[in-house]
Protein backbone atom coordinates (compact mmCIF):
# COMPACT_ATOMS: atom_id res chain seq x y z
CA UNK A 1 0.00 0.00 0.00
CA UNK A 2 1.21 3.14 -1.02
CA UNK A 3 1.25 6.04 0.99
CA UNK A 4 1.37 9.92 -0.37
CA UNK A 5 4.40 11.46 -0.17
CA UNK A 6 4.78 15.34 1.43
CA UNK A 7 8.33 15.44 0.76
CA UNK A 8 10.47 14.75 -2.45
CA UNK A 9 12.53 11.89 -2.42
CA UNK A 10 16.23 11.36 -4.40
CA UNK A 11 15.10 10.03 -7.81
CA UNK A 12 12.24 10.73 -10.20
CA UNK A 13 10.10 8.41 -9.60
CA UNK A 14 9.60 9.88 -5.66
CA UNK A 15 8.09 12.80 -6.57
CA UNK A 16 5.67 14.23 -4.55
CA UNK A 17 2.07 14.07 -5.73
CA UNK A 18 1.23 17.86 -5.27
CA UNK A 19 0.10 19.94 -8.34
CA UNK A 20 1.65 23.55 -8.63
CA UNK A 21 -1.08 25.47 -7.97
CA UNK A 22 -3.29 23.01 -5.98
CA UNK A 23 -5.13 24.62 -3.02
CA UNK A 24 -5.96 27.49 -4.96
CA UNK A 25 -6.07 29.53 -8.19
CA UNK A 26 -3.22 31.42 -8.01
CA UNK A 27 -1.78 33.10 -11.09
CA UNK A 28 1.23 32.70 -12.63
CA UNK A 29 4.07 35.07 -12.81
CA UNK A 30 4.52 36.10 -16.22
CA UNK A 31 6.79 38.48 -16.17
CA UNK A 32 9.91 37.88 -17.93
CA UNK A 33 13.56 37.60 -17.16
CA UNK A 34 15.18 40.60 -18.64
CA UNK A 35 16.51 44.32 -17.86
CA UNK A 36 18.19 46.66 -19.27
CA UNK A 37 21.18 46.83 -16.61
CA UNK A 38 23.54 44.31 -14.95
CA UNK A 39 24.53 44.34 -11.89
CA UNK A 40 27.86 46.16 -12.52
CA UNK A 41 25.47 49.11 -14.47
CA UNK A 42 23.29 49.30 -11.46
CA UNK A 43 25.79 49.53 -9.04
CA UNK A 44 27.14 52.31 -10.82
CA UNK A 45 23.56 53.98 -11.39
CA UNK A 46 23.19 53.95 -7.88
CA UNK A 47 26.63 55.66 -7.34
CA UNK A 48 25.61 58.26 -9.41
CA UNK A 49 21.98 58.68 -7.89
CA UNK A 50 23.73 58.47 -4.17
CA UNK A 51 25.89 61.31 -5.38
CA UNK A 52 22.89 63.26 -6.78
CA UNK A 53 20.98 62.96 -3.27
CA UNK A 54 23.80 63.10 -1.08
CA UNK A 55 25.05 66.94 -2.90
CA UNK A 56 21.49 67.82 -3.17
CA UNK A 57 20.74 67.14 0.98
CA UNK A 58 24.10 69.25 1.66
CA UNK A 59 22.96 72.02 -0.03
CA UNK A 60 19.85 72.20 1.00
CA UNK A 61 21.60 72.23 4.63
CA UNK A 62 23.25 75.35 4.01
CA UNK A 63 20.48 76.92 2.56
CA UNK A 64 18.78 76.97 5.93
CA UNK A 65 20.52 79.60 7.89
CA UNK A 66 20.61 82.12 4.78
CA UNK A 67 16.27 81.74 4.04
CA UNK A 68 14.52 84.20 5.64
CA UNK A 69 11.29 82.67 5.41
CA UNK A 70 10.83 80.67 8.60
CA UNK A 71 8.06 78.27 7.03
CA UNK A 72 10.80 77.76 4.06
CA UNK A 73 13.64 76.89 6.39
CA UNK A 74 11.28 75.01 8.64
CA UNK A 75 9.85 72.86 5.56
CA UNK A 76 13.48 72.19 4.16
CA UNK A 77 13.98 70.31 7.90
CA UNK A 78 11.87 67.09 6.60
CA UNK A 79 13.23 67.22 3.01
CA UNK A 80 16.78 67.58 4.18
CA UNK A 81 16.28 64.06 6.46
CA UNK A 82 14.15 62.25 3.74
CA UNK A 83 16.75 63.11 1.38
CA UNK A 84 19.49 61.82 3.80
CA UNK A 85 17.83 58.61 4.22
CA UNK A 86 17.40 58.35 0.25
CA UNK A 87 21.28 58.94 -0.16
CA UNK A 88 21.53 56.16 2.71
CA UNK A 89 19.30 53.72 1.16
CA UNK A 90 21.03 53.85 -1.69
CA UNK A 91 24.69 53.25 -0.17
CA UNK A 92 23.08 50.28 1.48
CA UNK A 93 22.25 48.75 -1.92
CA UNK A 94 26.11 49.26 -3.10
CA UNK A 95 27.48 45.90 -1.03
CA UNK A 96 24.61 44.10 -2.67
CA UNK A 97 25.35 44.78 -6.02
CA UNK A 98 29.08 43.05 -5.37
CA UNK A 99 30.60 46.70 -4.85
CA UNK A 100 32.50 45.66 -1.71
CA UNK A 101 31.45 45.63 2.08
CA UNK A 102 33.02 49.18 2.55
CA UNK A 103 31.42 51.39 0.31
CA UNK A 104 28.24 52.49 1.14
CA UNK A 105 29.12 55.95 1.72
CA UNK A 106 30.71 55.90 -2.38
CA UNK A 107 28.84 58.81 -4.24
CA UNK A 108 30.33 59.18 -8.01
CA UNK A 109 28.85 61.91 -10.44
CA UNK A 110 28.65 60.45 -13.55
CA UNK A 111 30.72 63.11 -15.01
CA UNK A 112 32.31 66.23 -14.72
CA UNK A 113 29.35 68.20 -16.18
CA UNK A 114 27.21 66.90 -13.71
CA UNK A 115 29.40 67.77 -11.33
CA UNK A 116 29.42 70.99 -12.67
CA UNK A 117 25.58 71.58 -12.79
CA UNK A 118 25.27 70.44 -9.00
CA UNK A 119 27.99 73.26 -8.31
CA UNK A 120 25.96 75.30 -10.17
CA UNK A 121 22.46 74.58 -8.61
CA UNK A 122 24.45 75.12 -4.81
CA UNK A 123 25.40 78.64 -6.06
CA UNK A 124 22.91 81.58 -4.74
CA UNK A 125 23.90 82.75 -1.06
CA UNK A 126 22.53 85.79 -0.73
CA UNK A 127 18.97 86.34 1.13
CA UNK A 128 17.05 87.66 -1.26
CA UNK A 129 18.24 85.04 -3.58
CA UNK A 130 15.47 82.12 -2.30
CA UNK A 131 13.77 82.14 -5.52
CA UNK A 132 17.41 81.21 -6.91
CA UNK A 133 17.75 78.89 -4.55
CA UNK A 134 14.48 76.68 -4.34
CA UNK A 135 13.83 76.95 -8.34
CA UNK A 136 17.00 74.54 -9.03
CA UNK A 137 16.48 72.00 -6.41
CA UNK A 138 12.36 71.83 -6.56
CA UNK A 139 12.03 72.96 -10.36
CA UNK A 140 15.35 71.29 -12.17
CA UNK A 141 17.12 68.50 -10.19
CA UNK A 142 13.95 67.04 -8.36
CA UNK A 143 11.84 66.33 -11.45
CA UNK A 144 14.88 65.34 -13.07
CA UNK A 145 15.85 62.53 -10.64
CA UNK A 146 12.07 61.41 -10.13
CA UNK A 147 12.02 60.89 -13.93
CA UNK A 148 15.42 58.76 -14.10
CA UNK A 149 14.42 56.96 -11.25
CA UNK A 150 10.81 55.96 -13.15
CA UNK A 151 12.36 54.58 -15.85
CA UNK A 152 14.89 53.12 -14.14
CA UNK A 153 12.21 51.44 -12.38
CA UNK A 154 10.76 50.62 -15.19
CA UNK A 155 13.89 48.85 -17.30
CA UNK A 156 15.31 47.08 -14.78
CA UNK A 157 15.06 43.16 -14.36
CA UNK A 158 11.82 43.34 -12.05
CA UNK A 159 12.55 40.07 -10.40
CA UNK A 160 16.51 40.15 -10.07
CA UNK A 161 16.47 43.48 -9.26
CA UNK A 162 13.51 44.25 -7.01
CA UNK A 163 15.57 45.10 -4.18
CA UNK A 164 16.65 48.66 -6.03
CA UNK A 165 13.05 49.01 -7.24
CA UNK A 166 11.54 49.11 -3.96
CA UNK A 167 13.88 51.83 -2.87
CA UNK A 168 13.67 53.73 -5.80
CA UNK A 169 9.72 53.64 -5.24
CA UNK A 170 10.24 54.78 -2.22
CA UNK A 171 11.99 57.80 -2.47
CA UNK A 172 10.30 58.55 -5.29
CA UNK A 173 7.23 58.90 -3.67
CA UNK A 174 9.02 60.91 -1.03
CA UNK A 175 10.29 63.12 -3.90
CA UNK A 176 6.70 63.76 -5.41
CA UNK A 177 5.95 64.83 -2.10
CA UNK A 178 8.77 67.08 -2.24
CA UNK A 179 8.56 68.60 -5.43
CA UNK A 180 5.08 69.75 -4.77
CA UNK A 181 5.59 71.56 -1.44
CA UNK A 182 8.59 73.40 -3.04
CA UNK A 183 6.78 74.56 -5.98
CA UNK A 184 3.69 75.74 -3.93
CA UNK A 185 5.97 77.62 -1.93
CA UNK A 186 7.79 79.16 -5.35
CA UNK A 187 4.34 79.85 -6.40
CA UNK A 188 3.76 81.89 -3.43
CA UNK A 189 7.05 83.55 -3.56
CA UNK A 190 6.91 84.36 -7.45
CA UNK A 191 4.16 86.57 -6.66
CA UNK A 192 4.80 88.95 -9.64
CA UNK A 193 5.61 89.20 -13.72
CA UNK A 194 9.31 89.84 -12.56
CA UNK A 195 9.49 87.31 -10.18
CA UNK A 196 7.92 84.73 -11.64
CA UNK A 197 10.82 86.02 -14.60
CA UNK A 198 13.43 85.55 -12.22
CA UNK A 199 11.97 81.73 -11.80
CA UNK A 200 11.81 81.27 -15.53
CA UNK A 201 15.16 82.69 -16.48
CA UNK A 202 17.15 80.57 -13.37
CA UNK A 203 14.70 77.25 -14.58
CA UNK A 204 15.91 77.65 -18.31
CA UNK A 205 19.96 78.25 -17.43
CA UNK A 206 19.98 75.12 -15.11
CA UNK A 207 17.88 73.20 -17.30
CA UNK A 208 20.46 73.84 -20.05
CA UNK A 209 22.99 73.08 -17.78
CA UNK A 210 21.56 69.86 -17.22
CA UNK A 211 21.24 68.65 -20.81
CA UNK A 212 24.77 69.34 -21.44
CA UNK A 213 25.93 66.97 -18.77
CA UNK A 214 23.84 64.18 -19.78
CA UNK A 215 21.92 64.26 -16.78
CA UNK A 216 22.54 62.26 -13.20
CA UNK A 217 23.65 59.07 -15.06
CA UNK A 218 25.33 61.22 -18.14
CA UNK A 219 24.12 59.09 -20.57
CA UNK A 220 20.49 59.58 -21.24
CA UNK A 221 20.87 62.49 -24.17
CA UNK A 222 22.64 59.15 -26.01
CA UNK A 223 20.26 56.95 -25.11
CA UNK A 224 16.84 58.66 -25.36
CA UNK A 225 17.72 61.33 -27.83
CA UNK A 226 16.09 64.28 -25.58
CA UNK A 227 15.70 64.74 -21.99
CA UNK A 228 13.16 64.77 -20.12
CA UNK B 1 27.88 78.60 -1.56
CA UNK B 2 30.85 79.39 0.58
CA UNK B 3 31.70 77.44 3.72
CA UNK B 4 31.30 79.31 6.94
CA UNK B 5 28.71 82.06 7.78
CA UNK B 6 29.25 85.06 10.44
CA UNK B 7 26.21 85.06 12.96
CA UNK B 8 25.52 88.05 11.38
CA UNK B 9 24.27 86.44 8.09
CA UNK B 10 21.69 84.41 9.78
CA UNK B 11 18.29 85.67 7.43
CA UNK B 12 15.52 86.61 8.86
CA UNK B 13 11.65 87.63 7.92
CA UNK B 14 10.66 91.18 8.67
CA UNK B 15 9.05 90.32 11.88
CA UNK B 16 12.33 89.61 13.83
CA UNK B 17 14.57 91.99 15.43
CA UNK B 18 18.09 91.45 16.33
CA UNK B 19 19.99 92.53 19.62
CA UNK B 20 23.63 93.21 19.56
CA UNK B 21 25.27 89.92 21.04
CA UNK B 22 27.42 91.91 23.35
CA UNK B 23 24.60 91.98 25.65
CA UNK B 24 24.06 88.38 26.15
CA UNK B 25 27.59 87.63 26.59
CA UNK B 26 27.94 90.63 29.18
CA UNK B 27 26.72 88.17 32.09
CA UNK B 28 28.77 85.91 31.94
CA UNK B 29 32.21 87.85 32.21
CA UNK B 30 30.79 89.59 35.46
CA UNK B 31 32.42 88.84 38.52
CA UNK B 32 30.69 89.21 42.51
CA UNK B 33 30.60 92.68 42.53
CA UNK B 34 27.84 94.95 42.96
CA UNK B 35 29.57 98.24 41.50
CA UNK B 36 31.33 96.23 38.60
CA UNK B 37 27.90 94.72 37.70
CA UNK B 38 26.47 98.11 38.17
CA UNK B 39 28.99 100.00 35.64
CA UNK B 40 28.91 97.30 33.41
CA UNK B 41 25.18 97.62 32.57
CA UNK B 42 25.06 101.25 32.61
CA UNK B 43 27.37 101.44 29.68
CA UNK B 44 25.10 99.02 27.56
CA UNK B 45 22.35 100.93 28.80
CA UNK B 46 21.79 102.83 25.18
CA UNK B 47 22.60 99.90 23.38
CA UNK B 48 19.70 97.59 25.30
CA UNK B 49 17.03 100.57 25.50
CA UNK B 50 17.57 100.62 21.33
CA UNK B 51 17.67 97.12 20.82
CA UNK B 52 14.33 96.71 22.93
CA UNK B 53 12.30 99.82 21.38
CA UNK B 54 8.66 98.48 19.94
CA UNK B 55 9.49 95.24 21.65
CA UNK B 56 7.26 93.41 24.28
CA UNK B 57 10.00 94.02 26.27
CA UNK B 58 9.94 97.67 25.86
CA UNK B 59 7.57 97.87 29.65
CA UNK B 60 10.37 95.80 31.31
CA UNK B 61 12.89 97.97 29.97
CA UNK B 62 10.89 101.25 32.02
CA UNK B 63 10.06 99.15 35.04
CA UNK B 64 13.69 97.98 35.17
CA UNK B 65 16.10 99.74 33.57
CA UNK B 66 18.82 98.07 31.26
CA UNK B 67 19.11 95.52 34.33
CA UNK B 68 15.46 94.09 33.21
CA UNK B 69 17.07 90.86 32.24
CA UNK B 70 18.81 90.34 35.66
CA UNK B 71 15.06 89.90 36.76
CA UNK B 72 14.13 87.55 34.25
CA UNK B 73 17.77 85.41 33.80
CA UNK B 74 18.15 85.15 37.77
CA UNK B 75 14.31 84.72 38.97
CA UNK B 76 12.77 81.83 38.53
CA UNK B 77 9.60 81.62 36.73
CA UNK B 78 6.88 82.53 38.73
CA UNK B 79 2.99 82.57 37.36
CA UNK B 80 2.32 84.66 40.11
CA UNK B 81 5.19 87.36 40.20
CA UNK B 82 4.99 90.57 38.89
CA UNK B 83 5.36 90.85 35.19
CA UNK B 84 4.74 87.03 34.98
CA UNK B 85 3.18 86.50 31.73
CA UNK B 86 5.80 88.61 30.26
CA UNK B 87 9.02 87.15 31.60
CA UNK B 88 7.57 83.38 30.65
CA UNK B 89 7.24 84.99 26.99
CA UNK B 90 10.71 86.06 27.23
CA UNK B 91 12.05 82.88 27.90
CA UNK B 92 9.47 81.12 25.47
CA UNK B 93 10.75 83.64 22.50
CA UNK B 94 14.27 82.81 23.65
CA UNK B 95 13.96 79.16 23.47
CA UNK B 96 12.57 79.93 20.58
CA UNK B 97 15.16 81.48 18.86
CA UNK B 98 17.71 79.30 19.65
CA UNK B 99 15.58 76.27 18.08
CA UNK B 100 15.67 78.82 15.05
CA UNK B 101 19.87 78.73 15.64
CA UNK B 102 20.16 75.38 16.47
CA UNK B 103 17.85 74.12 13.13
CA UNK B 104 20.98 76.30 11.41
CA UNK B 105 24.16 75.37 13.43
CA UNK B 106 23.06 71.20 12.66
CA UNK B 107 21.74 72.29 8.66
CA UNK B 108 24.87 74.42 8.19
CA UNK B 109 27.56 71.64 9.22
CA UNK B 110 26.14 69.47 6.12
CA UNK B 111 27.32 72.24 3.92
CA UNK B 112 30.55 73.24 6.18
CA UNK B 113 32.23 69.45 6.41
CA UNK B 114 31.81 67.99 3.02
CA UNK B 115 34.13 65.46 3.84
CA UNK B 116 32.81 64.47 7.09
CA UNK B 117 31.86 60.81 7.46
CA UNK B 118 28.65 59.66 6.20
CA UNK B 119 27.26 59.09 9.69
CA UNK B 120 28.18 62.27 10.76
CA UNK B 121 25.95 63.61 8.25
CA UNK B 122 23.36 61.23 8.96
CA UNK B 123 23.16 62.36 12.38
CA UNK B 124 22.91 66.31 11.80
CA UNK B 125 20.33 65.93 8.73
CA UNK B 126 18.40 63.96 11.66
CA UNK B 127 18.79 67.00 14.06
CA UNK B 128 17.95 69.77 11.28
CA UNK B 129 14.66 67.57 11.00
CA UNK B 130 14.18 68.27 14.38
CA UNK B 131 15.23 71.15 14.82
CA UNK B 132 12.34 72.36 12.33
CA UNK B 133 9.67 70.72 14.37
CA UNK B 134 11.21 72.07 17.41
CA UNK B 135 10.92 75.86 15.84
CA UNK B 136 7.45 74.62 14.81
CA UNK B 137 6.92 73.49 18.51
CA UNK B 138 7.56 76.57 20.29
CA UNK B 139 6.01 78.97 17.76
CA UNK B 140 2.83 77.14 18.46
CA UNK B 141 3.76 76.97 22.46
CA UNK B 142 3.94 81.05 21.87
CA UNK B 143 0.85 81.56 20.53
CA UNK B 144 -0.55 79.50 22.96
CA UNK B 145 0.84 81.46 26.00
CA UNK B 146 -0.71 84.91 23.79
CA UNK B 147 3.16 85.69 22.29
CA UNK B 148 3.94 86.01 18.58
CA UNK B 149 6.97 85.67 16.98
CA UNK B 150 9.50 88.84 16.60
CA UNK B 151 7.89 90.19 20.17
CA UNK B 152 11.15 90.30 21.53
CA UNK B 153 14.54 90.71 20.19
CA UNK B 154 16.94 87.89 19.25
CA UNK B 155 20.44 87.59 20.03
CA UNK B 156 22.31 85.31 17.74
CA UNK B 157 25.08 84.70 20.59
CA UNK B 158 23.94 80.85 20.86
CA UNK B 159 25.05 80.04 17.24
CA UNK B 160 28.49 82.82 17.16
CA UNK B 161 29.49 80.50 20.28
CA UNK B 162 28.60 77.50 19.34
CA UNK B 163 29.64 77.28 15.42
CA UNK B 164 32.66 76.35 15.47
CA UNK B 165 34.62 75.89 11.95
CA UNK B 166 36.53 72.80 13.63
CA UNK B 167 34.07 69.98 13.24
CA UNK B 168 34.65 68.37 16.55
CA UNK B 169 34.73 71.82 18.61
CA UNK B 170 31.40 71.98 16.16
CA UNK B 171 29.22 69.26 17.59
CA UNK B 172 31.01 70.20 21.33
CA UNK B 173 29.76 73.29 21.24
CA UNK B 174 26.21 73.35 18.95
CA UNK B 175 25.50 69.48 20.42
CA UNK B 176 27.18 69.44 24.05
CA UNK B 177 27.01 73.14 24.62
CA UNK B 178 24.13 74.47 23.31
CA UNK B 179 21.66 71.09 23.26
CA UNK B 180 23.13 70.79 27.36
CA UNK B 181 21.77 73.60 28.35
CA UNK B 182 18.46 73.08 26.13
CA UNK B 183 18.11 69.82 28.69
CA UNK B 184 18.45 72.40 31.61
CA UNK B 185 15.87 74.83 30.19
CA UNK B 186 13.39 72.02 28.85
CA UNK B 187 13.26 70.20 32.50
CA UNK B 188 12.88 73.44 34.03
CA UNK B 189 9.61 74.53 31.64
CA UNK B 190 8.21 71.50 32.13
CA UNK B 191 8.05 71.75 36.05
CA UNK B 192 6.73 74.95 35.21
CA UNK B 193 4.57 73.52 32.99
CA UNK B 194 3.27 70.75 35.71
CA UNK B 195 2.89 73.78 37.99
CA UNK B 196 0.47 75.53 35.97
CA UNK B 197 -1.43 72.50 34.61
CA UNK B 198 -0.32 73.52 31.45
CA UNK B 199 -0.77 69.68 29.95
CA UNK B 200 -0.31 70.70 26.42
CA UNK B 201 3.11 72.52 27.47
CA UNK B 202 4.27 69.84 29.43
CA UNK B 203 3.85 66.62 26.76
CA UNK B 204 5.38 69.00 23.59
CA UNK B 205 8.39 69.71 25.83
CA UNK B 206 8.63 66.64 27.26
CA UNK B 207 8.80 65.31 23.32
CA UNK B 208 11.28 68.12 22.91
CA UNK B 209 13.28 66.97 25.85
CA UNK B 210 13.69 63.76 24.25
CA UNK B 211 15.18 64.74 21.01
CA UNK B 212 17.51 66.99 22.96
CA UNK B 213 19.07 64.03 24.15
CA UNK B 214 19.63 62.36 21.24
CA UNK B 215 21.40 65.28 20.01
CA UNK B 216 23.60 65.53 22.58
CA UNK B 217 23.83 62.01 22.04
CA UNK B 218 25.30 62.76 18.70
CA UNK B 219 27.77 65.55 20.20
CA UNK B 220 29.21 63.27 23.00
CA UNK B 221 30.37 60.55 20.09
CA UNK B 222 31.23 62.65 17.64
CA UNK B 223 33.43 64.47 19.91
CA UNK B 224 34.80 61.31 20.90
CA UNK B 225 35.37 59.97 16.98
CA UNK B 226 36.62 63.29 15.51
CA UNK B 227 39.94 63.68 18.23
CA UNK B 228 40.33 59.56 18.71
CA UNK B 229 43.97 59.35 18.83
CA UNK B 230 44.75 62.76 19.77
CA UNK B 231 44.59 63.54 23.49
CA UNK B 232 45.30 67.10 22.48
CA UNK B 233 42.76 67.82 20.04
CA UNK B 234 40.57 66.08 23.00
CA UNK B 235 41.44 68.52 25.21
CA UNK B 236 41.06 71.43 23.64
CA UNK B 237 37.70 70.34 22.41
CA UNK B 238 36.70 69.86 26.01
CA UNK B 239 38.19 73.60 27.10
CA UNK B 240 36.50 74.94 23.78
CA UNK B 241 33.20 73.36 25.17
CA UNK B 242 33.68 74.86 29.04
CA UNK B 243 33.99 78.23 27.29
CA UNK B 244 30.61 77.95 25.41
CA UNK B 245 29.42 76.11 28.93
CA UNK B 246 30.73 79.24 30.69
CA UNK B 247 29.03 81.68 28.32
CA UNK B 248 25.21 80.08 28.20
CA UNK B 249 25.51 79.68 32.20
CA UNK B 250 24.50 83.96 32.11
CA UNK B 251 26.74 84.49 35.05
CA UNK B 252 25.44 81.44 36.97
CA UNK B 253 21.77 81.74 35.92
CA UNK B 254 22.00 78.16 34.55
CA UNK B 255 23.66 76.81 37.31
CA UNK B 256 23.77 74.31 40.43
CA UNK B 257 23.65 76.92 43.08
CA UNK B 258 20.67 77.08 45.31
CA UNK B 259 19.70 80.37 43.82
CA UNK B 260 20.02 79.39 40.43
CA UNK B 261 16.72 79.79 37.83
CA UNK B 262 17.63 77.22 35.60
CA UNK B 263 18.98 74.49 37.54
CA UNK B 264 21.59 71.84 35.52
CA UNK B 265 19.40 68.78 34.56
CA UNK B 266 21.41 66.39 35.89
CA UNK B 267 19.54 63.14 35.10
CA UNK B 268 18.68 63.93 32.04
CA UNK B 269 22.58 65.12 30.94
CA UNK B 270 23.62 61.66 32.42
CA UNK B 271 21.39 59.81 30.22
CA UNK B 272 22.43 61.68 27.68
CA UNK B 273 26.10 60.65 27.70
CA UNK B 274 27.68 63.48 29.90
CA UNK B 275 29.64 62.18 32.65
CA UNK B 276 29.74 62.60 36.41
CA UNK B 277 32.92 64.35 35.73
CA UNK B 278 31.81 66.55 33.50
CA UNK B 279 28.96 67.37 35.28
CA UNK B 280 30.89 68.07 38.64
CA UNK B 281 33.02 70.70 36.04
CA UNK B 282 29.91 72.46 34.84
CA UNK B 283 28.93 72.93 38.19
CA UNK B 284 31.79 74.60 38.88
CA UNK B 285 32.05 76.53 36.06
CA UNK B 286 28.85 78.22 35.63
CA UNK B 287 28.47 78.50 39.53
CA UNK B 288 31.15 81.37 39.75
CA UNK B 289 29.36 84.40 38.36
CA UNK B 290 27.93 86.86 40.67
CA UNK B 291 25.83 85.63 43.41
CA UNK B 292 21.97 86.34 43.72
CA UNK B 293 21.99 88.35 46.13
CA UNK B 294 24.94 90.86 44.54
CA UNK B 295 22.63 90.93 41.53
CA UNK B 296 19.50 91.56 43.17
CA UNK B 297 21.25 94.19 44.76
CA UNK B 298 22.64 95.74 41.55
CA UNK B 299 19.46 95.69 39.90
CA UNK B 300 18.04 97.53 42.35
CA UNK B 301 20.36 100.52 42.44
CA UNK B 302 19.90 100.40 38.09
CA UNK B 303 16.09 100.16 38.64
CA UNK B 304 16.49 103.45 40.61
CA UNK B 305 19.17 105.30 38.70
CA UNK B 306 16.67 104.33 35.63
CA UNK B 307 13.91 105.94 37.41
CA UNK B 308 15.31 109.01 38.78
CA UNK B 309 16.36 110.03 34.86
CA UNK B 310 12.79 108.94 33.64
CA UNK B 311 10.86 110.75 36.50
CA UNK B 312 8.57 112.80 36.03
CA UNK B 313 7.54 112.19 32.65
CA UNK B 314 7.16 108.49 32.67
CA UNK B 315 4.90 106.35 34.82
CA UNK B 316 6.45 103.03 34.54
CA UNK B 317 4.05 101.55 37.92
CA UNK B 318 1.02 102.02 35.41
CA UNK B 319 2.74 99.13 33.29
CA UNK B 320 2.22 95.17 33.75
CA UNK B 321 5.74 94.86 34.56
CA UNK B 322 5.48 97.91 37.12
CA UNK B 323 2.58 96.11 38.91
FE1 LIG C 1 15.87 71.72 19.71
FE1 LIG D 1 18.51 69.93 19.62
Amino acid sequence: MSETRLYPGMSRDEKTSFAPYSAFDIPADLRELSGRYDVEAMARRCRNFRYAEEWLMMMLGGWVATIPELPVKTGLGKVIWETAQAADALGRRLPELRCGRVVVDASESANAGFAAFIQSVSEPERPDLTIEKLAGPFDVLMPHLVDVYEETMRETDQICDAPTIELLDDIVRKRRRHIRWGREVLDRLCETDALRERRRVRVEGLNAELVRSGGVTGTLSEERGVLN
Amino acid sequence: MKRFIQHEELARDSRFVRQDNRQSTLLAALPDDVDKVVDAFEQFSDMIEASVKGTAAEPLFEAYGPAFALTVLNEPLDPDAPAGTTRLLLRMHGIFVGEVQALEGSARSLWDFPDAPWEFKMNMARQAWDEARHVQIFEKLLTHLGGEVGMFPESTFLFECACSKDPAMRVAGVNRGLEGLACDVFRDMIRYAEKTGDEKMRQAIDYVLADELTHVRFGSEWVYEFTKDDPEYLERTREYRRTVDKQFSFGGARSDREDAAIPIAWEDRLEAGFTEEELEDLASISSSGPSRKTLVEAARILRERHLAKRAPSKQPETTEAGR
